[in-house]
């Protein structure tokens, strides 16, 4: 099973991203609703891949995986962004900061843990 | 009434004027003739028959009767050489007119007498003239401008003073106008407007020589930018007042326009900080060397509020991306099945709105491109790429199409790389475009081909359909935004009807070109090309309006 975290605030597609890597039966999945609770939470989690959400009130997305990279342990850790900022530039910005993927809103809940495993390929 | 009030009012003035009456009208008659040896029987007559301008009359109350004949030929005689003087009977046809009155005119006197005043006026004076005929029926001088129709259908304007005239015994005869030509002084008056008015204009406005490029004119609004008065400015170049440097492409742009022959230019430039449209326009030689005129208009608040409306459609595109991720997972969970079987009526409808769903999405993504088309901050990013390699990239990505409407496609030229420099996304983003079009108007089970041919300096890519191809009274809309409104079927194709406006601002500014060829019933071929190399400077076309980016 991939241990994945999944940090978004919204709960309706919190929701949504959990049936659709229950589908799968691959996934292991751990939410949280902000940056701040990410945080904590891994201090005693160690995931396989972090499924990011870019705009969260508190820390963005973008912070949140900076903290994380902080820790040695998470410094390899892929990471994939969700964004409904999906202009060039930005993604383009996400991709140089060590984002493996970015997926844009909204997403296929169908193709959502193919692109997910897809980028955890690119990444090895 | 009226009449039998005035003859009641007038009948003691009268008279007791009439020998003063007579004199007036004999000398007027002789001045009028332009001879003081030459008497007008007509004139003569009215004169004799004690006819009277009722103003004269009731001036007479207040002045000595006993006005000698040699003054007053003097005062009529300047007022002869002052004004066009013409008088009408009763029956409004011309009796007498002036030498003045004839220059004024171009008519001779044998043209005018006998005919009808309304000759010298022109249809649109009705009401004008309803007045004055108001007012000298109730024995009021009138006094006000007229447009005067001339003998060659030019108009002049007069100021005119017209006075009744009334018999001896107090009925209508006519009347009298004294007109003085205002026609240069209006003129005058509407250049000194202009001239106010460019001066006290919010924008800057300058009047530069072409030859030595100095300042010749500066209004209010420059001087204040630039912290110069009159004595310091005139005759002194951009150089000189330390504002060149600022101003060079504006400059260029001047120089271009007398290279070149044209008269006007506009450009977005930023001058001593602000942001500015500039208009220029090149005035040719009039009595002096050509001249530029160049406006200055700050944009800074247009600017602002640009933004201000951008970054509204940014956030509100943005914010309604969260809600239809959840509208759409839900949607696409609830078809997959993974929410156990649906009955094949929910099921069907759950498609329509998840195709609708799908659509919301695009005409989101659809205006927030417009919307930096618009002002001018679509972003694009040059790379070198192969043309071949995103040709069958986009073909993979849009499988689902090929399967959904049973449609083949057949690639032609991507065998080889085709490279060059430009925006991949942006392209891939055009290809889709013209490609998801030709699906959706494609016959089910026909053929598209997708053709890419590697030219000299350019490429070219054509996607051709055998669709029904567009009607010819459709053809010459199908790029303007929801050009397709019209066309009944674009509902149910799921277009936004704005996909084939960005597809061309994205091509244009990329430097290259779109286009089609269609025939009705067999098919139709989108086809864009691009430069191999990026042009220089992006222009973004606004309402028709160009702007440099």
């Amino acid at each position: 099973m991939i241990k994945l975290l999944h940090v978004e605030d919204d709960a309706d597609i919190r929701e949504i991203a959990q049936m659709a890597l229950d589908l799968s039966g691959e996934f292991h999945v751990i939410q949280c609703c902000s940056g701040e609770e990410a945080l904590a939470q891994v201090e005693t989690y160690t995931p396989d891949v972090i499924l990011l959400d870019m705009m969260m009130p508190g820390m963005t997305g973008r912070q949140t995986l900076e903290k994380m990279r902080e820790k040695p342990a998470f410094a390899e850790i892929p990471a994939i962004f969700m964004t409904a900022r999906a202009q060039h530039a930005e993604i383009e910005e996400l991709l140089q900061i060590g984002a493996a993927e970015v997926i844009s809103k909204p997403f296929d809940p169908m193709s959502l843990s193919y692109q997910i495993k897809q980028a955890m390929q690119k990444i090895r | 009434m009226i009449l039998r009030n005035l003859r009641n009012s007038t009948a003691a003035a009268v008279a007791g004027g009439c020998g003063l009456a007579t004199g007036f009208y004999a000398v007027s008659s002789m001045l009028l003739t332009g001879s003081s040896s030459t008497f007008i029987p007509a004139l003569g007559a009215i004169a004799l028959a004690g006819i009277t301008p009722a103003l004269i009359l009731n001036n007479r109350k207040n002045r000595s009767v006993n006005q000698s004949y040699p003054e007053m030929a003097q005062r009529f005689e300047a007022l002869n050489r002052h004004a066009s003087i013409n008088i009408v009977n009763e029956k409004d046809k011309l009796t007498e007119v002036n030498e003045k009155f004839l220059e004024l005119t171009g008519y001779s006197r044998d043209e005018l007498i006998g005919e009808p005043i309304n000759i010298l006026f022109g249809t649109s004076d009705q009401e004008v003239r309803q007045d004055i005929r108001r007012n000298l029926m109730l024995g009021k001088t009138w006094s006000g401008e007229t447009p005067i129709l001339c003998k060659d259908g030019s108009t002049v304007f007069t100021q005119s003073t017209i006075m009744p005239l009334f018999d001896k015994t107090g009925n209508w005869a006519g009347s009298i106008s004294a007109r003085t030509d205002i026609t240069q002084t209006n003129k005058l008056i509407a250049e000194r407007h202009t001239a106010q008015t460019l001066y006290e204009l919010h924008d800057d406005i300058w009047i530069i020589d072409s030859e030595t490029e100095k300042f010749s004119y500066m209004n209010r609004a420059a001087k204040a930018r630039l912290h110069v008065g009159d004595e310091d400015y005139r005759g002194k170049s951009l150089g000189e007042l330390n504002c060149e440097h600022d101003i060079s492409g504006v400059l260029d742009a001047c120089r271009a326009l007398r290279k070149n022959g044209e008269s006007s230019a506009q450009l977005e430039t930023t001058f001593m900080g602000v942001p500015a449209d500039v208009s220029i326009k090149f005035l040719p030689e009039a009595g002096g060397s050509a001249r530029y005129l160049i406006l200055f208009n700050d944009i800074t608040d247009r600017i602002e509020q640009e933004n201000r409306k951008s970054a509204f459609i940014s956030n509100v595109s943005h914010e309604l991306r969260s809600p239809m991720t959840s509208i759409k997972g839900a949607m696409g969970l609830l078809l997959s099945g993974s929410a156990g079987e649906l009955p094949n009526k929910a099921l069907s409808l759950l498609e329509i709105a998840h195709r609708n769903a799908d659509r919301l999405v695009l005409i989101i993504n659809d205006m927030l491109d417009l919307d930096k088309i618009s002002s001018g901050q679509m972003e694009f990013d040059i790379k070198d790429i192969d043309l071949s390699e995103l040709v069958l990239e986009t073909d993979q990505a849009n499988m689902m199409l090929q399967q959904r409407f049973g449609i083949k496609v057949e690639l032609i030229g991507t065998d080889a790389p085709v490279n060059l420099r430009s925006d991949p996304n942006r392209i891939i983003q055009v290809l889709t475009n013209l490609l998801s079009n030709a699906y959706k108007f494609s016959k089910p089970n026909s053929r598209i081909l997708i053709n890419v041919q590697d030219e000299t300096d350019h490429v070219r890519v054509s996607v051709n359909d055998e669709g029904p191809g567009i009607p010819l009274d459709e053809q010459h809309k199908i790029f303007d935004r929801f050009a397709d409104m019209t066309n009944s079927d674009r509902k149910a194709k799921g277009g936004t009807g704005l996909g084939l406006n960005i597809c061309r601002a994205i091509i244009e500014n990329l430097g290259g070109t779109i286009g089609f060829e269609t025939e009705e019933h067999v098919g139709s071929t989108f086809y864009f090309t691009l430069p191999k190399e990026p042009v220089k400077d992006i222009d973004i076309e606004v309402n028709g309006e160009k702007r440099v980016a």
